[in-house]
């Protein structure tokens, strides 16, 4: 029983992080219906450069290049997918480039070295599980960045043009607000969640050139679990995609462990979450 | 739309007519040989693209996954047990398709976008299994000394061999793109709306077309393990897939001899491309690119009308008018 308490309380430490990158997957998704299969990717490149360069400057640099990449992202899918000539399956293409075009270049110059940091060396005890303070920080970083958030989306006129948007876009438009800049704003928003969880992850799990897809994977899960309809319900995603892994890894043979969260993913995937934008056709 | 039967014909004969001018220039070398063979491997994974995008409009990043289920349960079949690649094919043929059909009634109720993330669930999830699949799968060291095919033993008839399945897939693929299954999957791919007032099954539709998509990649799976007699948890993986997709998008991915072409073209290029972490940077610019210039792909873009869009809105509409009536006749 302590055992899978320890593994519920790891997996949700973990899966603190996930909740960061779930935010951006269903902030685009419901805003401009698309899916940026490079999210992944960013947080992969910022903690790629952090480990190089280290410090607080590296987590500055680390954010910008993330932030970066995306606003590559966002200009492309603006491209590819004006208002009124809209091809998601060709922005998510689009993606795709680019996050092959990252892995390459992370690859390239980063080597396959594994990136991994811990600046802790003490550790905290929490009713016998041993956990460290980074984790803590982790926790503090994600609920502070999703309440900003909640608070942009919910109060400010900036939120309620991009909820705007997002429920119905001709009639933004028609009210004067800018949707192509919103999404835009969306694409580079994701960049710097990314960015931030690119940072956590360097000092938690730490990642390689080839984590890209898998974290963009857990962040997508995180967001279909509970709906894609709020920064709350993509953190709470967020934990279960942790529990669901630390679970397997602790109960399951090797190969499984690792298996289990993606099939779980596909599993939730078939339960129809995402289709709900089918009773429009497949319009937005 | 022209649909009378000969014209179903010409794509398949514009790829044996240029195979019959090249066979004799490279009849006589090795390396050329292999790579057409190569060449037409591709081909047909970046048809199984074509069909699946093109047409239907599900992208899949998943072509190089479906043709490693070919490859492996033919090098299964064949160096494991010993039996004749021919059940090998029907294996090939037969599992993307079990596979492929399930995960996509599943999954595509409607949107085509969350197939696409189930489809790199699908390669992740594939590459894993095979790694860890022990004696069966060859784990990470994969299988090797996988059997020639007896009928095409030399790597000349290789060539014929898998050229000539290409030209047949091809001329399945037109004719089922101009039968009223293919008019049906192109009106559900626009407007699943008006495809389901038509009395389409959207769903049940699509799921088909992905699933025959991904046996024309487990027959490219075939061709693959008995050319290369070696196959291993490296040799298609999900980055293959990427360049398949790459592939398609470049010639044209709902044109018959768009992925054909593109898959000749990036083969070829790749030979002269510098070390391999670096390919992907040069595919992933490439793909942005093309998808910003020409997102239909080299066969499938009105090279005249994007000319003419630059020089003034009149000469775009006169070839805007001449395309309209040359499309009715």
């Amino acid at each position: 029983m302590f055992e899978f308490i320890e593994y519920l309380t790891r997996g949700a430490l973990v899966g603190v992080t996930y909740g960061l990158l779930a935010f951006p997957v269903s902030l685009l998704f419901s805003t401009t219906g698309s899916v940026d299969v490079a999210l992944g990717a960013y947080a992969v490149l910022a903690a790629a450069v952090l480990y190089v360069i280290g410090g607080p400057l590296g987590v500055i640099v680390a954010i910008g290049v993330a932030v970066f990449a995306s606003i590559l992202v966002g200009l492309i899918s603006l491209r590819l997918n004006r208002p009124g000539h809209i091809d998601h399956i060709i922005a998510v293409l689009g993606t795709f480039g680019l996050a092959t075009f990252i892995e390459s270049f992370i690859l390239t110059v980063f080597g396959t070295n594994p990136m991994i940091r811990q600046p802790f060396s003490t550790f905290w005890d929490i009713g016998g599980i041993r956990v460290s303070p980074q984790m803590g920080i982790n926790v503090v970083v994600c609920l502070a960045i999703l309440s900003a958030l909640f608070i942009v989306l919910q109060k400010t006129p900036f939120g309620r043009a991009m909820r705007a948007s997002a429920v119905n876009p001709v009639g933004a438009a028609l009210n004067g607000i800018p949707v192509k800049q919103i999404w835009f704003a969306t694409y580079v928003l994701g960049g710097f969640l990314a960015g931030v969880a690119g940072v956590l992850i360097l000092y938690t799990t730490g990642a390689d050139y080839s984590t890209a897809f898998n974290l963009t994977i857990w962040g997508f899960g995180a967001a279909i679990i509970f709906g894609m309809h709020g920064p709350l319900r993509g953190f709470a995603g967020g934990l279960v995609i942790g529990i669901v892994q630390a679970l397997s890894a602790g109960y399951l043979p090797g190969g499984w462990a690792t298996a289990i969260p993606f099939i779980f993913i596909f599993v939730i995937l078939s339960l129809g979450r995402m289709n709900q934008i089918a009773a429009t056709g497949g319009r937005v | 739309m022209r649909s009378n039967t000969l014209s179903r014909f010409i794509p398949a004969l514009i790829v044996v007519i240029t195979i019959a001018l090249i066979t004799p220039v490279i009849a006589a070398s090795p390396f050329w040989l292999d790579n057409s063979v190569l060449v037409a491997i591709f081909s047909l994974l970046a048809l199984s693209v074509g069909m699946a995008y093109g047409q239907a409009g599900i992208l899949s990043i998943a072509p190089a996954a479906f043709g490693a289920i070919g490859a492996y349960a033919t090098a299964i079949v064949t160096a494991r047990y010993g039996m004749s690649p021919l059940l090998g094919l029907v294996l090939a043929l037969l599992l993307p398709t079990l596979l492929a059909y399930p995960m996509a009634r599943a999954i595509t109720r409607l949107s085509p976008l969350p197939l696409s993330i189930a489809t790199i669930l699908l390669s992740i999830v594939l590459e894993m299994a095979i790694r860890e699949g022990g004696d069966f799968t060859g784990g990470y060291i994969g299988i090797s000394g996988i059997p020639t095919l007896w009928f095409a033993d030399s790597l000349f008839s290789m060539h014929i061999l898998s050229w000539a399945l290409v030209a047949g897939v091809i001329i399945l693929y037109a004719n089922l793109t101009v039968s009223a299954t293919g008019r049906a999957v192109k009106t559900a791919k626009h407007d699943p709306l008006r495809a389901t007032a038509d009395g389409i099954n959207v769903p049940a539709l699509l799921a088909v077309y992905f699933a025959l998509s991904s046996s024309v990649a487990g027959l490219a799976g075939w061709l693959y393990a008995h050319h290369l007699t070696y196959m291993g948890p490296d040799s298609l993986t999900m980055h293959v897939s990427i360049r398949i997709v790459l592939m398609a998008v470049i010639g044209g991915a709902s044109t018959m001899l768009g992925p054909v072409l593109g898959a000749a073209f990036l083969t070829l290029i790749t030979l002269y491309l510098p070390a391999a972490e670096t390919q992907g940077m040069i595919f992933g610019a490439v793909l942005i690119l093309v998808l910003l210039v020409a997102p239909n792909g080299a066969l499938g873009t009105n090279w005249a009308k994007l000319f003419s869009k630059g020089r003034g809105r009149t000469a775009a509409k006169t070839a805007n008018g001449k395309n309209v009536t040359g499309g009715a006749t």
